[in-house]
């Protein structure tokens, strides 16, 4: 009961400091707020560049992507050349009441046809309406933003590493990896630096991309052209 | 209010007075307000006190252990951050880290300093939560806008370099997804500031306030022993008195510096074991994490240039062979049991969460206790009902 007095005095006093702050909430429908680039809202569509290889729909962890395509053979333009044919997508969808959000999809893209949006407003009141097809899909491509800048500190784009790396037989392995230049940086801290572990059950030098692997990638793009014919 | 008197032994409710009473079944839960998610507890009680307890768990079960298995180790990092919904990003770390280790890989330095600063502000946005929401539990309804202002801040530094507020999938095998944003590391020391600054408010109005303390000093005191006997860990454990933390007891990432001599980790601990000392503990955790991340964002101004994470094959084996890895996440430890057998999908993937064992321990704590300090013990637990059920 002591306490009471000086208890209710603080309380007001508190009050009152706080009356004078500005209000930390917004009024969310009459002020949208401002979120980062990386924000992870909605799955735009870029179709032009949908190959429609599967890559996609094949790594989502809740297999939410529905793709359908045919191939079409384009006549030779040439006497006497090759008929050519091409994948045509017929069905890109995303169903959002089952997407995790987890970006996979935007990550394996090889042709950077899917990409984040911050925009999140989409709710539906029939749980169906929540699978966006391609044109829906398409219609976030404007919001998309550009990516950010990187940190300061952060390591050069494989590119510009790659055209600095001097001309040589190997160079075609470089693909922009200074991870032998942070060797010596971390031995002179080793005071912060995990401890490796004991006893590593691969040879460090299956770390990279081996040359095996890039033969592996470009085939890879190969074979998923076929794919996605046989999507069908 | 009621006095915090030791002696509670005040005859309340039906059946004083030497009447014959007869034992009660009460459910709480699984839907119930005073449980937060989907946690049923069955009592037995006399009167208004306990007999006894039990957990009944499962409501949430998603068997996550069996879809870890269908999936390979980027997919699982989806869903190694959603069993402990406000852990995502040390439970993210656990199974990278695994296998991290099996492949014998070297993660970036700045990769190492940059999942170590996330998991502290992981760890700061989990315990606000808790600091937020169990005084809700006991009535009082300010203390969590107060928490909620502060997560906002993190959660907005969190959010503008993993694009998620909850689930943030930024830990990849070999480091994170992408590198920072540019200005970022400015950014986080102004939200750890503004944090740190206003932690006093919220401090005050939940270990300040004698009603909280009223209803939680030498209420649900677990002893060290019962601890140990039920895998007690985390926040909860050093609380009773363990001085245990994996962070320094076995270090992962950055910790070993960050934990020794001179560095600006240390253990919380208390001794009395009751629903106060295991609030206070979440507090000053509070305060170390945002030394320990404040600490990481000098690292990581001070580190070279250099990649954040390593290219990896698109189709990532791992070796056959088998791995324990424990982490020190916020509500205790979380260990990853991964046993591959050269796949690109692990055998068995079995997850050790810290509330399974956080919560089994309720049923020798809160036998002899009134039901209105269950609500008090139930809440200092400290679990996430997702986390239990996996």
């Amino acid at each position: 009961m002591s306490g009471l007095v000086p208890g209710i005095l603080k309380g007001l006093a508190t009050t009152v400091r706080t009356m004078t702050k500005p209000t930390h909430t917004a009024e969310y429908p009459d002020a949208a707020p401002e979120l980062p680039p990386r924000s992870r809202g909605v799955i735009a569509l870029l179709e032009e560049n949908c190959t429609s290889c599967m890559l996609c729909a094949r790594e989502c962890p809740d297999w939410c992507i529905y793709i359908d395509s045919h191939k079409e053979t384009i006549p030779a333009t040439t006497p006497g050349g090759r008929d050519r044919q091409r994948n045509v997508l017929d069905r890109f969808a995303i169903d959002f009441s089952l997407c995790m959000y987890c970006g996979i999809c935007i990550e394996v893209c090889p042709f950077d046809a899917l990409h984040w949006s911050p925009q999140f407003e989409y709710a539906e009141l029939d749980i169906r309406d929540l699978i966006q097809e391609k044109d829906r899909l398409g219609q976030w491509m404007p919001t998309v933003p550009p990516p950010v800048a990187l940190d300061e500190h952060s390591a050069d784009p494989a590119e510009l590493a790659a055209s600095n790396k001097p001309p040589r037989a190997a160079g075609l392995v470089a693909g922009g990896r200074p991870a032998r230049v942070a060797r010596p940086a971390a031995a002179a801290t080793t005071a912060a630096e995990p401890t490796p572990p004991v006893e590593p059950m691969l040879p460090p030098r299956r770390r990279g991309p081996s040359a095996a692997e890039l033969v592996a990638r470009a085939s890879d793009i190969a074979e998923q052209q076929e794919n996605g014919g046989e999507a069908r | 209010m009621a006095q915090p008197t030791t002696n509670r032994e005040l005859t309340v409710g039906v059946g004083a007075g030497g009447l014959a009473t007869a034992d009660m079944v009460l459910n709480i839960g699984p839907q119930h307000p005073a449980t937060h998610g989907v946690l049923r507890l069955r009592i037995v009680v006399d009167g208004e006190r306990i007999v006894s307890a039990e957990p009944i768990i499962g409501y949430m079960h998603r068997g996550a252990e069996k879809l870890f298995e269908v999936r390979d180790y980027r997919q699982i990092v989806v869903l190694a951050n959603r069993h402990d919904w406000l852990s995502a990003f040390s439970s993210e770390l656990g199974v990278v880290l695994s296998v991290e280790s099996m492949l014998g890989m070297e993660v970036p330095e700045r990769a190492v300093w940059a999942r170590t600063l996330l998991a502290e502000l992981n760890r700061v946005l989990n315990h606000l939560m808790f600091l937020g929401s169990y005084p809700l539990e006991l009535g009082a309804i300010t203390p969590v806008f107060y928490a909620f202002r502060e997560r906002e801040e993190l959660q907005a530094v969190m959010e503008e370099a993993s694009g998620g507020r909850m689930h943030y999938m930024f830990n990849r095998v070999g480091g994170l997804k992408e590198d920072l944003p540019a200005g970022w590391l400015g950014r986080v020391a102004h939200a750890i500031a503004a944090v740190r600054s206003r932690m006093p408010d919220l401090e005050s109005l939940i270990v300040g306030n004698e009603i909280l303390r009223a209803r939680t000093r030498g209420v649900g005191v677990l002893t060290p022993e019962t601890v140990a006997a039920y895998g007690v860990s985390g926040p909860i454990a050093r609380a009773s008195g363990l001085n245990i933390d994996l962070r320094r007891d076995a270090p992962y990432l950055a910790y070993a510096g960050l934990f020794g001599e001179g560095g600006p980790g240390r253990v919380v601990t208390r001794t009395d074991g009751d629903c106060l000392a295991r609030l206070e503990v979440l507090l000053e955790q509070t305060h170390v994490s945002l030394d320990l991340a404040e600490h990481c964002l000098d690292v990581l101004a001070s580190l070279p240039q250099g990649p954040i994470n390593v290219r990896l094959p698109k189709v990532l084996k791992v070796p056959e062979g088998e791995i324990y890895t424990a982490t020190e996440n916020p509500l205790g430890f979380n260990g990853y049991y991964l046993v591959s057998r050269g796949e690109k999908t692990p055998w068995r993937l079995k997850l050790r969460s810290a509330s399974f064992n956080n919560v089994s321990v309720l049923s020798e704590l809160l036998p002899g206790h009134l039901i209105a300090d269950m609500v008090a013990i139930l809440g200092s637990m400290f679990f996430v009902v997702g986390d239990i059920d996996k």
